[in-house]
């Protein structure tokens, strides 16, 4: 693949550079929480590091994390890129790991069990985007309004599915769990599956997509400018419907990530407490990689690192919700940049 | 040379250079006398815009001074420029269109509209409006008030405020020929009131009609100072461009064939509904340029819409070398051989995040000539093309690789208008194609238009610059309220008569 981007590479330099200012300002200002508190910033801020990257075992935590945030924040981009804000990935997730459980129950040999999975989690996530997309497309409903409905909806809808057809026989705390030969191979430690490689080459097919195909190219023109795709000729709901599809696919395969490829349970439990929250992270990671599917792949390993060094730095006695206020400070410093400007685009 | 006139406002050695380097002004001295029209004359891009924001505060300059009413004045935002009683209306106006005209022209004073001054600044409002004939409906929302009237708003707000100098951006660029008389009606009575106006313009014509005296800028320096009565549209255009402007364009003999696009019995409905084009007839013939006529908002918009296949006609028929393109979406029409240049061309034919190589294949991504292998894009291609088409259709921009958004108006154009017309279409429809552009682009524009003509291919020209109307066009057609009233040979069109059937008037 040439390393043609056409438009917005010239801007990359300087991205860059706003987005390590901007965590420097994170970890500032955090610092001087902690400060405040009476905790050793620079000690903890090194646990931090510690816990992610500190040795190979951290660092296939910090990368398990990531894989999955990878993909749900693939979701949010392609949105963004068509000119929507998708934030359906959450609810799409929990039906891609549905999904991928369910399909589990079907036994296929030489890893075939797998591909399996994979193509359930996808296209259970593509079909979970429909509703959203026929609403906005035949109804003019806000997609904002229609995913937070449809998350919801998720939310019930698979605690059900698990109770009702998903259970572990022989445990009722969480469905069966999807069987070694169907899961992602292991890497390096149980930690780490090839997942990670999954998630990289779905970031790598989605770049593809939108800046070498035609059909990208059209989605890309229809989120900066409805009007002149439509005068050149695009009917704008094909790219839109492809945005949501896509979108759905990946946070779908988030799912299938999430339990096929991530160390215990390999399942879901029944409140979905090991799911939630990684499609809304996912958005967050979008907003740290600019939207673009390449840098998704730094600003997952990013938010993964700060989810694996958590545990480390609670060893110092500061409790897990100062760390969780710890870093949403440093997510959000991280993230405004690119909030502002899409936010002052809108209000172009 | 200059008149011994009390002085309103001057500036010394004025130079602006922007964060990235670009240097819009240099050295610029100006002076505007007071009780003159002042008219600031160049391109896109010669920095008219730069000076006048930061004569009214909302830039400031990187160095140089400016003296109001010889008193050195620094003003570091517009509202202290007000003070000093200079104000600025610009192009695109800042109003708030939900509020009433009252509501805006008080928006930002003290003065409460439900509170109890609010009836004695009506009263100076309407006393205002009426000392400088500028009637207002101050209880219409502005969204419910056509474009001259939202300017008059704008003007009255300005005045509210004690102004002494109005600074006017492109007054005229969005309205009809009544209003453009109203409003030099209006600019001559503030002229006796004794207040200074500064009337930026490209419009030579009007520079000539309405100004005193003309600075004339070029590449961010003056180029030429001139008292406006000993001045011509020749001289004032070799200013601006700094070389001549060839405005008579010699117009070949037609060879009209056969006709291409047949419109008949056609109806439009606009976007609250009315009928907006009410059943029009024509038809365009290869080899030549059929002009519409027409003060704009008389049905041209929706034409034009019908014609590319973004509005649906309500009735009629569209043929297009034969075939019905009546229902036809733009993708389908595009099919055919046509170039379709938009009225709007940063909303509708450019995306302007999008490079020029993106640009310069936006409706054609498609096209086996810009694919790889497979399904991917040849960006090497595409890159190649839009080099080709910078080449021959002689666009300023550093390189294919450049935002859209950075080139100034009249090479955005050319963007478009390469684009639709590199691959030879037998039909074009060019709408306001030169609206805004500078003097040099229009020219190019113009003659690339003759061109097609000349080549043998049919153009429909949409335009409410009678001027080009009449310099270009082979058969004339006059848009007034959603009907062609009158279409003739150009022979026949003179401007006088095209002019009274614009206002609807029949000899």
């Amino acid at each position: 693949m040439k390393a043609a981007i056409p438009s917005g590479a010239s801007g990359i330099l300087s991205s860059l550079a706003e987005s390590v200012f901007a965590a420097g300002v994170g970890f500032l200002a955090s610092g001087i929480l902690l400060a405040v508190l009476g905790k050793d910033p620079i000690k903890a801020f090194y646990y931090l590091f510690e816990g992610s990257f500190g040795n190979v075992t951290n660092i296939t935590i910090t990368l398990a994390y990531a894989s999955p945030l990878i993909l749900t924040a693939l979701t949010f981009a392609i949105g963004v890129r068509a000119g929507l804000f998708n934030i359906g990935a959450e609810g799409t997730f929990y039906v891609g790991a549905a999904a991928a459980v369910a399909a589990s129950f079907v036994h296929l040999p030489f890893g075939l069990g797998l591909l399996l999975i994979l193509i359930a989690a996808g296209a259970a996530g593509a079909a979970w985007s429909v509703p959203a997309y026929l609403l906005k497309s035949y109804r003019g409903v806000h997609e904002v309004i229609s995913t937070i409905m449809m998350n919801n909806i998720a939310l019930f809808a698979m605690q059900f599915v698990v109770l009702d057809y998903l259970l572990d026989p022989t445990r009722s705390d969480k469905s069966s769990s999807i069987p070694i030969d169907a899961r992602f191979p292991v890497l390096i430690s149980p930690n780490l599956s090839y997942a990670i490689f999954f998630a990289i080459l779905v970031c790598l097919g989605v770049y593809y997509y939108l800046w070498q195909t035609p059909g990208g190219y059209e989605l890309r023109a229809v989120g900066l400018n409805p009007d002149a795709s439509k005068f050149s000729g695009v009917n704008p709901r094909k790219p839109m419907l492809y945005a949501f599809l896509l979108g759905g696919i990946t946070a779908g395969l988030g799912g299938a990530v999430e339990v096929a490829g991530t160390f215990t349970p390999f399942a879901i439990y029944t409140g979905l407490s090991n799911l939630v929250n990684f499609g809304f992270n996912g958005l967050a990671v979008a907003l740290i990689g600019r939207n673009h599917p390449l840098a998704c792949v730094v600003a997952g390993v990013f938010f993964g690192a700060l989810q694996a060094g958590a545990s480390s730095v609670q060893i110092l006695g500061i409790s897990f919700e100062i760390v969780e206020v710890v870093e949403g400070m440093i997510v959000f410093a991280v993230a405004a940049p690119q909030l502002y400007h899409m936010v002052r685009s809108r209000m172009k | 040379m200059q008149s011994l006139a009390e002085e309103a406002l001057r500036t010394a050695a004025i130079s602006k250079t922007y964060p990235d380097g670009t240097q819009a002004l240099r050295g610029i001295d100006f002076r505007l006398a007071k009780g003159e029209v002042h008219g600031l004359l160049g391109e896109n891009g010669a920095g008219k815009t730069t000076l006048s924001k930061i004569l009214s505060g909302i830039l400031r300059p990187t160095s140089g001074e400016i003296f109001i009413r010889g008193q050195k004045a620094e003003a570091r935002h517009p509202k202290e420029a007000l003070k000093l009683g200079v104000g600025m209306v610009h192009q695109h106006f800042t109003l708030v269109r939900d509020f009433t005209a009252f509501e805006n022209i008080l928006l930002g004073t003290r003065v409460n509209p439900k509170g109890s001054g609010a009836a004695r600044a009506r009263q100076e409002i309407l006393d205002l409006s009426k000392q400088v004939g500028l009637s207002v409906h101050l209880d219409t929302k502005i969204e419910d008030l056509a474009l001259g009237a939202q300017q008059r708003v704008e003007i009255l707000k300005m005045l509210y405020r004690k102004v002494d100098v109005l600074i006017l951006d492109e007054p005229t660029s969005s309205l009809t020929a009544t209003e453009t008389t109203e409003l030099f009606k209006a600019i001559r009575k503030l002229k006796e009131e004794g207040k200074s106006a500064i009337f930026i313009t490209h419009k030579l014509n009007e520079v000539l009609e309405i100004c005193d005296q003309i600075t004339v800028l070029r590449h961010g320096e003056v180029s030429g100072r001139t008292e406006a009565s000993k001045a011509d549209r020749k001289m004032l255009a070799r200013m601006m461009v700094g070389r001549d402007v060839v405005f008579d364009l010699v117009r070949g003999p037609s060879r009209p064939a056969e006709p291409i696009l047949e419109v008949k019995d056609l109806m439009v409905k606009g976007n609250r509904g009315e009928e907006a084009v009410k059943g029009i007839s024509f038809e365009v013939r290869k080899g030549e340029i059929f002009g519409v006529a027409g003060v704009e908002g008389n049905g041209q918009t929706e034409l034009e819409e019908a014609l590319c296949g973004i509005r649906k006609p309500s009735r009629g028929t569209i043929r297009l070398a034969g075939a019905d393109i009546t229902t036809l979406n733009t993708g389908q029409i595009r099919k055919h051989s046509v170039g379709l240049i938009p009225e709007d061309r940063r909303q509708m034919g450019l995306v302007l995040d999008m490079t020029v190589a993106e640009n310069s294949i936006l409706g054609r991504e498609w096209e086996v000539r810009f694919r790889g292998r497979g399904v991917a894009l040849a960006w090497v291609k595409i890159r190649a093309h839009a080099s080709r088409l910078i080449k021959s259709f002689e666009i300023l921009v550093k390189g294919p690789d450049s935002p859209a958004k950075s080139m100034s108006g009249g090479n955005q154009q050319k963007v478009v208008v390469s684009r639709e017309l590199a691959d030879e279409p037998d039909f074009v429809m060019a709408a306001q194609p030169t609206r805004g552009l500078d003097v040099g682009a229009t020219d190019y524009i113009r003659r690339l238009l003759l061109k097609t003509r000349d080549s043998g291919k049919a153009v429909l020209l949409l335009s409410a610059d009678l001027d080009e109307v009449l310099q270009l066009s082979d058969v004339i057609g006059v848009m007034y309220e959603g009907k062609l009233i009158e279409v003739g040979p150009a022979e026949q069109m003179t401007r006088h008569r095209v002019g009274l059937l614009m206002g609807g008037v029949r000899e």
